[in-house]
């Protein structure tokens, strides 16, 4: 029979394929993105300070130089963070250049390469609470060596 | 005749009134909408977000100088000023716990580091008068090799709670 002739009300039919093509198109874009932010995130427990002083860094060009610990063993540590080997596994430079700890003068090349692009790039020193001040120290001489006058420790935000 | 009684009636007989087709309500026709397929999308939506939510931490940072120079003397033109010097040694039996000095006083937390040094501060305004050290006058942290990192940070937050500006790290002492 044509729908023409049809009797009765008219059944409203919703087209969802277009919705699902849609959505299954962000849950792509979503899983993508999302792994570059976990990229640059490496897993650590970044110190926890008495009386801390540290505030929210806004909505700024920054570029995150994290040191990992010699390994994670989830937040099991968040109790006893210093209870764990001080030494250093590698160096990250922002989400993908990874660096070993001999490898200093290229990571210095890198940030160089990142501070001439955007002067304006604030350099982040996200570093593991365990380690030793004579892993991160060297680190350090390393981002001043190309040109970075002043860095951010990363550190636990103070409990509101 | 046997025949007959032995056949029994014919299961698939015409019935005598079969059903009528159901009517279609008069009026209120309400066409149904399918949400099966958003419904499922939304919870699809819903889990990717709640399990992907918590990539941000409460982190904050503190800004701080990175050490200059190679650490030879500078030119002795002009009294430099008298700088504060934080020695961080780490414990020889457990390497997790620190010692803090400041030239001969030991400190053991750095909340009494953080009051001492503001007690030292110079700052009429805020009825210190006497205090030894002006806000900018330079903060060295000295700590050994195996200090621990959290160590560290925990003594250059100190010297911003206690409202110094001029703070920076020394190569690792032994």
């Amino acid at each position: 029979m044509s729908t023409v002739f049809q009797r009765g009300p008219v059944k409203p039919e919703m087209n969802m394929t277009p919705l699902i093509d849609v959505t299954f198109l962000l849950i792509v874009f979503f899983m993508l993105v999302s792994n570059i932010v976990s990229n640059e995130r490496v897993p650590m427990v970044v110190p926890q300070l008495e009386d801390s002083k540290t505030r929210e860094l806004g909505d700024i060009e920054k570029v995150v130089v994290s040191i990992a610990p010699a390994s994670f063993s989830g937040d099991a540590r968040l109790d006893a963070p210093l209870d764990h080997p001080g030494q250093a596994r590698y160096v990250q430079l922002g989400a993908g250049q990874r660096f070993q700890l001999t490898q200093l003068p290229q990571l210095t090349e890198a940030l160089r390469r990142e501070t001439q692009k955007n002067p304006e790039v604030e350099v982040l020193l996200r570093g593991d609470a365990a380690l030793y001040y004579g892993q991160v120290q060297p680190i350090m001489d390393a981002i001043t060596a190309a040109g970075v006058g002043t860095v951010n420790l990363v550190a636990l935000m103070p409990d509101d | 005749m046997l025949e007959a009684i032995a056949q029994p009636e014919k299961l698939d007989a015409p019935r005598e009134h079969p059903p009528r087709r159901r009517r279609r309500p008069l009026s209120g026709g309400v066409g149904q909408l399918n949400l099966t397929a958003m419904i499922d999308v939304i919870f699809l939506l819903l889990i990717y977000f709640v399990v992907t939510s918590n990539f941000r931490t409460d982190e904050g940072v503190l800004t701080a100088t990175l050490p200059q120079g190679t650490g030879a003397p500078r030119e002795a033109t002009e009294l430099p000023p008298q700088k504060i010097e934080l020695r961080l040694t780490a414990g020889v039996v457990d390497d997790t716990t620190v010692a803090i000095q400041q030239g001969t006083t030991t400190f053991v937390t750095f909340a009494q580091l953080r009051d001492s040094l503001a007690a030292q501060r110079l700052d009429p305004e805020a009825g210190q008068p006497n205090g030894l050290f002006e806000p900018d006058n330079p903060i060295v942290i000295q700590a050994g090799p195996n200090v621990r990192w959290q160590h560290v940070v925990n003594a250059f937050n100190a010297c911003l709670a206690a409202r110094y500006t001029n703070i920076s790290f020394a190569k690792p002492v032994s």
